[in-house]
């Protein structure tokens, strides 16, 4: 009865946007465009984008403006959703707005780190949005370090502050890191005020995502980085489900990447290392891809739960990272059959 | 009682004096500036080709605009600093000053005295530095209290190196997770809300790996102080002894800073003046239009301060300015005369209530008066009794002298004081009609005769708007509105026709056939109806129609439907007049019948007491609102417009 409550209205409302979300012919109506400005002219005309588009002259418009246009369609959604919850239920969708902005700041953050100024930021929409920062004091940053003052007296400030000791100097690697486990800390504090039946979904979708965010960590960090062991497993993330701290750990200590790869394809997530030539190429799109049917499949069995809601924010991330992929295949003229490759919905 | 009649002034200047003459103008402060370029380029500006305007009108050829704009930030700064260390609170006696003087000597003056000062402050910054930091010292020493031993051999180790942290619980929970992989001992010697705080003893040899570790933890070194000993709690009290001392320095630094304070008062102040007069003057600037040798300003003056204005520049620059005073013609919107409210005490504070609907505009009738009577009319013939009346003319007043609230306080005392003479002549003291005798009426045992009152109230009120209406269009010499329109003459005509026949008819007051009325009313329509055409072949227009006469017809169909409608509802609508005064008795009675049911003599006070107070704040609010909304729909959307510009002079501290 309380998840009806709760969930009722905001479900329908849900099933509803879903609907507004793009299918295969959209897909591949944009794989087929054979220049950006036909693809922001499809979606503006032909989607629900179009409403984002709608002061865009599609013959003049620049990547990263699109891809800012097409990221305010998450906005636009979750702040639709937050209408329909109050309390704690507010709060916890509220934190996706932490999770895209961290990515946004992420990203101005390597701006500055390399041109030493903040020039491009039209893509980074979410700047401000969870965090409550001015972005103009974000946007003038000349350094890391001014990113982290401006972010000093934000809902961030807490993490972040740490980062400001004189001993240390500026890290790039450590502001990114910080503000992913700052999210994690965040999400993981506003689902403990959530009903226990919608808990437990959360645990169990959440694990997944962290055991395979996890073990792409691991392998990477191996693989690219050299980083030792306790570092490793230090920048893990705490949320579990099929891989525990226990079997983190032990991946983390392995001593070469061949024994880390032999204990990986052992694991429920062997699939990211099937096959040594194109692990790099397709780990994201496998990562991804796996989580995308995950959820369609707990959304298809769950009723009346916050997962129906998380799911479709998800999905629609995933619907902008897709777009944003058909951009840059546009861009770097990738035959369309080889381009679906890359691509996290599957299309045939 | 009205809308002040304003005069244009044109001021032409030498640029030599532009200083002295802006400063005098916003000395003045009555002049609601005009930007001169545009002023000079409309026809309403017109110089008499005399001999001394020759010069003037030869440079009103090519003007271009003012634009040196000066940056007062940094002078601001310095002075706002100067005042934080004097402890100057910042004076509002700025007129003071005059015109004569010279900005840049002052400003050097102050930037000398800042020179002299700053190094002081410095000092007393950097040892508040100082003691900021032996808290910090104390607090992190602190989570070591229990170690009960000289804990300076720990802080000196010679191989070995102790740090205190402070990291989230999550983190912490990992570092536990993976004790025997780090090189180090790892002790939690506290909880501070979400955080662990930690102490850690590590080989120096591996300082350079613990450092990368805790990094990844995201930890936060706590500083321990070197050069200590004894206990953490020996060492906390030697801090707070040198904190003490470090205190008393400060306060000395500080007397040593004071003893300045008298020498240079005067020259802050004036400095601080001088700023605030310069920074008006860049507004009035703004607006000039320059020639080579000559500037010109343009601004709109209230006629009863020209003459002050005049005589002000002509003592002091006498025959080197021009002036050029105009009556103020009525124009298009935005450059129109700005409107100054110019009305006495008993309605001032009403001016708030027609603000929040719009500033008369140039042309019209200051709506103040009808509107601030009729208020006080109509609230008191709603709420009228004399024990609540007089607790919301008590709640005005307290708003009004504590808490400064003038308007709302001004608007509510007028309106408990009608309250209280309806009281009287409904004879009502706190919902109670027994105490004293009625002087003219009791509402509840005369429904009907109130509720005709009532409408009778609606008629006057809404023939007085008519007249209003008439009088802003025959200001605006508007024949089509004026005469013809549903709020001009043939309008009222109507009303009078409609009001007579209804009263007629029920009274019979004189013989007259039902015809006759209906006729009038019908021609007063058609004529409604025709009216852009007819008003057009008055004034000799060639065309007759403005927009395609299908649309123009639709239209004015229709507005015969509204006039109809409209004329009706209005009047009806003043019935809730009557119908709150009954209402106002009513809820009393409600709450009376209740304290007799409770039968006992406490109960049923406490529950008058409490009836009277919902009765003020409910119904006092209700009664509060429904006036208002009388007073803006039905009346003002007869007479007023309400789209003029808000008089505002360029002048110190406003």
């Amino acid at each position: 009865m309380d998840a009806i409550r709760i969930h009722g209205a905001v479900a329908t409302k849900v099933k509803g946007m879903e609907s507004k979300m793009l299918n295969d012919d959209d897909y591949i109506n944009l794989l087929n465009a054979k220049s950006i400005t036909e693809c922001a002219r499809y979606l503006k005309e032909k989607t629900s984008y179009g409403r984002f588009l709608a002061d865009v002259d599609v013959e003049t418009v620049q990547r990263g403006a699109l891809e800012g246009h097409i990221k305010e369609n998450i906005i636009y959604n979750i702040d639709k959703i937050i209408h329909y919850y109050s309390g704690s239920y507010k709060e916890f969708i509220n934190t996706f707005f932490a999770k895209y902005e961290i990515e946004d700041l992420k990203d101005l953050a390597r701006e500055v780190y390399k041109k030493g100024k903040i020039e491009n930021y039209e893509d980074n929409v979410f700047v401000g949005k969870y965090s409550k920062a001015e972005p103009s004091k974000i946007l003038d940053a000349k350094s890391v370090r001014d990113i982290i003052i401006a972010l000093k007296d934000t809902a961030f400030g807490k993490y972040t502050i740490p980062l400001l000791d004189d001993n240390r100097g500026e890290n790039l690697f450590r502001f990114e890191m910080t503000l992913d486990m700052a999210y994690y800390s965040i999400l993981q504090k506003e689902w403990d005020k959530l009903s226990p039946a919608d808990q437990e979904t959360i645990r169990n979708v959440f694990g997944t995502i962290g055991d395979v965010l996890n073990i792409q960590w691991i392998y990477r960090g191996k693989k690219f980085y050299n980083i030792e062991p306790q570092l490793l497993l230090n920048y893990t993330i705490n949320l579990y489900n099929r891989l525990n701290f226990r079997k983190i750990k032990e991946l983390c200590y392995q001593s070469s990447l061949s024994q880390f790869l032999d204990k990986a394809r052992e694991t429920r997530y062997g699939f990211l290392f099937k096959n040594d030539e194109t692990i790099d190429i397709y780990m994201d799109r496998r990562m991804h891809r796996y989580i995308y049917y995950y959820l369609q499949k707990i959304d298809r069995n769950t009723n009346m739960n916050i997962i129906n809601v998380v799911a479709y924010i998800l999905l629609l991330e995933f619907e902008a990272r897709d777009i944003i992929s058909i951009i840059e295949i546009i861009r770097y003229d990738v035959p369309e059959d080889e381009g679906k490759k890359y691509l996290i919905k599957n299309i045939h | 009682m009205a809308v002040e009649r304003m005069k244009t002034v044109g001021i032409v200047g030498n640029i030599t004096d532009m200083d002295k003459i802006c400063r005098t103008i916003v000395l003045n402060g009555s002049m609601h500036m005009l930007n001169a370029l545009t002023e000079i380029n409309s026809n309403y500006f017109k110089l008499s080709a005399s001999e001394e305007n020759i010069e003037a009108i030869e440079e009103s050829n090519r003007l271009v605009p003012y634009n040196v704009g000066k940056d007062y930030g940094k002078d601001e700064q310095i002075i706002k600093a100067l005042n934080e260390i004097f402890d100057f609170k910042p004076s509002k006696d700025t007129g003071s000053i005059g015109i004569d003087y010279d900005y840049q000597k002052l400003i050097n003056a102050v930037e000398e005295e800042y020179g002299a000062v700053k190094e002081l402050w410095d000092e007393i910054e950097k040892k508040n530095k100082l003691v900021e930091e032996k808290k910090n010292y104390i607090k992190n020493l602190s989570y070591m209290k229990d170690i009960n031993m000289d804990i300076s051999p720990l802080l000196n180790l010679k191989y070995l190196r102790l740090r205190l942290f402070i990291i989230s619980r999550e983190n912490f929970g990992r570092l536990k997770g993976n004790y025997e992989n780090v090189p180090s001992l790892v002790l939690k010697i506290a909880t501070k809300d979400d955080n662990v705080i930690v102490m850690s003893v590590a080989p120096q040899y591996f300082d350079e790996e613990i450092e990368r570790l805790f990094a990844t933890l995201n930890y936060q070194e706590l500083k321990l102080p070197a050069g200590y000993t004894g206990t953490a709690q020996e060492i906390i009290e030697k801090l707070t002894g040198e904190i003490k001392n470090i205190l008393n320095e400060i306060k000395d630094l500080k007397d040593l800073v004071q003893k300045r304070r008298g020498d240079v008062s005067p020259t802050i102040k004036k400095a601080y003046s001088a700023l605030e007069l310069e920074k008006k003057v860049e507004l009035v600037k703004r607006e000039a239009a320059m020639g080579k040798r000559l500037f010109f300003l343009f601004g709109y003056v209230p006629k009863s301060k020209v003459k002050r204005l005049q005589k002000e520049l002509w003592d002091y620059f006498g025959s080197n300015i021009i002036l050029v005073i105009d009556d103020a013609p009525a124009r298009e919107m935005a450059k129109s005369p700005p409107t100054k409210f110019k009305n006495s005490w008993i309605i001032r504070p009403f001016e708030a209530l027609i603000r929040m609907y719009g500033l008369p505009s140039y042309n019209e009738i200051d709506p103040t008066v009808f509107f601030g009577l009729s208020y006080m009319f109509l609230f008191g013939a709603m709420f009228g009794d004399l024990g609540q009346g007089f607790v919301i003319l008590l709640g005005g007043l307290y708003l009004t002298y504590k808490k400064k609230r003038v308007n709302l306080g001004g608007v509510l005392s007028r309106l408990g004081g009608s309250s209280m003479i309806f009281g009287l002549l409904y004879g009502s003291v706190f919902g109670n009609e027994h105490l004293i005798p009625a002087l003219f009426i009791r509402p509840m045992a005369n429904i009907n005769t109130m509720l005709i009152l009532a409408i009778g109230l609606g008629v006057i009120l809404m023939t007085i708007s008519f007249l209003y209406s008439l009088v802003n269009n025959w200001k605006r010499r508007n024949i089509e509105e004026g005469i013809f329109g549903r709020e001009g003459l043939v309008g009222f005509l109507f009303f009078l026709t409609l009001i007579f026949t209804v009263v007629n008819y029920f009274y019979n007051l004189i013989e007259i056939p039902l015809a006759v009325p209906i006729i009038i009313m019908a021609v007063l329509l058609l004529l409604n109806v025709f009216k852009e055409p007819i008003s057009n072949l008055i004034i000799g227009s060639n065309r007759l129609y403005k927009e395609s006469v299908v649309d123009y017809y639709t239209e004015a169909g229709f507005g015969v439907i509204e006039t109809l409608l409209s004329v009706l509802s209005n009047t009806i609508s003043f019935i809730r007049v009557g119908a709150f005064a009954l209402n106002h008795a009513g809820l009393y009675l409600a709450f009376e019948t209740m304290a007799e049911m409770i039968n006992s003599g406490i109960g049923g006070t406490l529950i008058l007491i409490l009836g009277n107070i919902v009765i003020i704040g409910l119904e006092g609010l209700i009664v509060f609102i429904q006036g208002l909304r009388l007073e803006y729909y039905e009346l003002f959307s007869r007479y007023y417009s309400g789209d003029g510009v808000e008089y505002a002079p360029v002048r110190l501290n406003n």
